[in-house]
């Protein structure tokens, strides 16, 4: 192996730690929006409102379409213009909700329609509405179901949270980058970072199979 | 009430999927207490009738009205004003349905299965609700299985919380869709037995089966259906010893039900 400064690597960790803090906790509050901005427009979809609908089909249709880098600096410069002033902290939580929201808007909108179609029609024969039998019925069966794509939806959240560097957040990825113009160790410290990353979303994996077993 | 006032009331139904018409203008009138018997070939359209009696299925012509009230909407004027989803499902609550294959809800114990109904569509409270399932279950012998999921239930017990479920709706008029068509043999008897017990009780039910014993031993009616059409309505005396219409005779032949005079 080269020369392999192990003192950055001590040096770097509790700023790193700091970074990764904020890694966590935006990524978490946008998980926590994003989910439930998701869960409401993944029901809107399999629904009978014909205009909430095409609402979230366009919603979708842009946040597929577009990369996450360019919802991040949309978010971050253009909100402002229309008189929309967020701290950073809350203009990346806001990009990131936006972003995963139509993804698993997406992943939910399967769940449910992947209920055998006599669930539906079961609830129905009893008398319940449309609403009632998605809500009752089918929200609750598919839950098991889009856990594990629900899970690789929270893993790329924590991985485009790197992208909120651009906006200046001393996130997990910029921490590094800011000891790296330091001390010029870019190999040690990109090392160090992708083990941090690797720690958190082990622990997240581990998290998601454990509410899989609890599902089932 | 009295045969003038019938329970169900089908006029003109047929039901087009693509350009044919699997339901064909049949016209059906039940009075309450009837027990009828749909039977016919596969593809006759059996299911698709019973289907288009609560609005599963959407006719695509023809009115059909259970105990007084039209399920597609209200006439004023002469004219229908078609109903709004909410008044459809308000309409379809008294109306049981058991399906082929069951459809208990996968998540939901026995009993919940039962309960959810009266919980959330009669408003009931859940220990009522819980209290009204558990004595629907008793009446189908599944009280020591309440607890238990769909899963864990043998197919004849399932169908038996299926039609507890349906019953729990305290129906007017209950729809059975090939009820043993999905069962082992052997566990046909049971599910039979709780349907000869909810006749016996003066139950007014539609049965599409092809238990050909059981619709002679229970049902008041039988109808013959093929490509859409009503061949035959008779008595099951009648049906199965003097079958009037061909097709009937032909249908008897296939399923070695031995024809007098063939």
């Amino acid at each position: 192996m080269p020369d392999f400064d192990w003192g950055v690597i001590w040096y770097a960790a509790p700023y790193m730690l700091q970074g990764a803090v904020v890694t966590l906790e935006i990524s978490i509050c946008a998980l926590i929006v994003g989910t439930v901005v998701g869960i409401v427009c993944g029901l809107i979809s399999v629904s009978d409102m014909a205009i909430p609908k095409a609402v979230v089909r366009a919603y979708v249709y842009f946040v597929r379409g577009t990369p996450a880098l360019v919802q991040i600096f949309l978010v971050y410069f253009a909100l402002p213009r229309f008189g929309l002033e967020f701290s950073p902290f809350w203009s990346a939580v806001i990009a990131l909700a936006f972003n995963s929201g139509g993804f698993i808007s997406e992943i939910v909108r399967a769940g449910l329609q992947s209920i055998e179609a006599g669930q539906t029609e079961a609830a129905l024969s009893i008398g319940m509405t449309n609403r009632q039998s998605i809500l009752f019925i089918l929200l609750p069966q598919s839950l098991r179901r889009i856990t594990p794509p629900l899970t690789n939806e929270v893993i790329t959240l924590v991985k485009s949270s790197s992208l909120l560097s651009v906006i200046s957040i001393t996130e997990l990825t910029r921490s590094a980058q800011v000891i790296i113009a330091e001390r010029f160790t870019p190999f040690e410290l990109y090392a160090e970072l992708a083990v941090y990353y690797l720690v958190i979303i082990s622990v997240l994996a581990w998290f998601s199979e454990f509410v899989e077993k609890k599902l089932a | 009430m009295t045969a003038a006032t019938p329970l169900l009331a089908i006029h003109g139904l047929s039901k087009v999927f693509g350009d044919i018409p699997v339901v064909d203008r049949v016209d059906l009138t039940v009075t309450q207490g009837e027990i009828v018997m749909i039977i016919g070939p596969s593809g006759a359209g059996k299911s698709t009738l019973l289907r288009c009696v609560n609005r599963i299925e959407i006719p695509t012509t023809g009115e059909i009205v259970v105990d007084g009230t039209n399920m597609a909407g209200e006439k004023r004027n002469g004219h229908l004003v078609p109903d709004k989803p909410a008044a459809t499902a308000r309409k379809r609550r008294h109306i049981g349905m058991v399906f082929q294959r069951f459809n208990l809800f996968a998540h939901l114990s026995a009993l919940d299965n039962v309960a959810i109904g009266p919980r959330r569509v009669l408003g009931m409270k859940l220990a009522d609700a819980r209290a009204l399932a558990a004595e629907q279950l008793n009446r189908v012998r599944m009280s020591e299985h309440s607890a238990k999921r769909p899963a864990q239930l043998s197919g004849g017990q399932q169908q038996r919380v299926a039609i507890a479920r349906a019953m729990a709706m305290k129906p007017v008029l209950m729809l059975f869709d090939e009820p043993t068509s999905a069962l082992d043999p052997e566990l046909v008897g049971e599910v039979l037995e709780v349907i000869r017990a909810l006749a016996q009780d003066g139950m007014t039910m539609l049965v599409v089966t092809h238990e050909m014993q059981f619709a002679r031993e229970v049902g008041t009616r039988i109808l013959l259906m093929d490509s859409g059409r009503v061949l035959e309505d008779a008595t099951p005396a009648t049906f199965f010893t003097h079958p009037t219409h061909p097709r009937s005779r032909e249908f008897l032949r296939r399923i070695h039900v031995p024809v007098p005079g063939c």
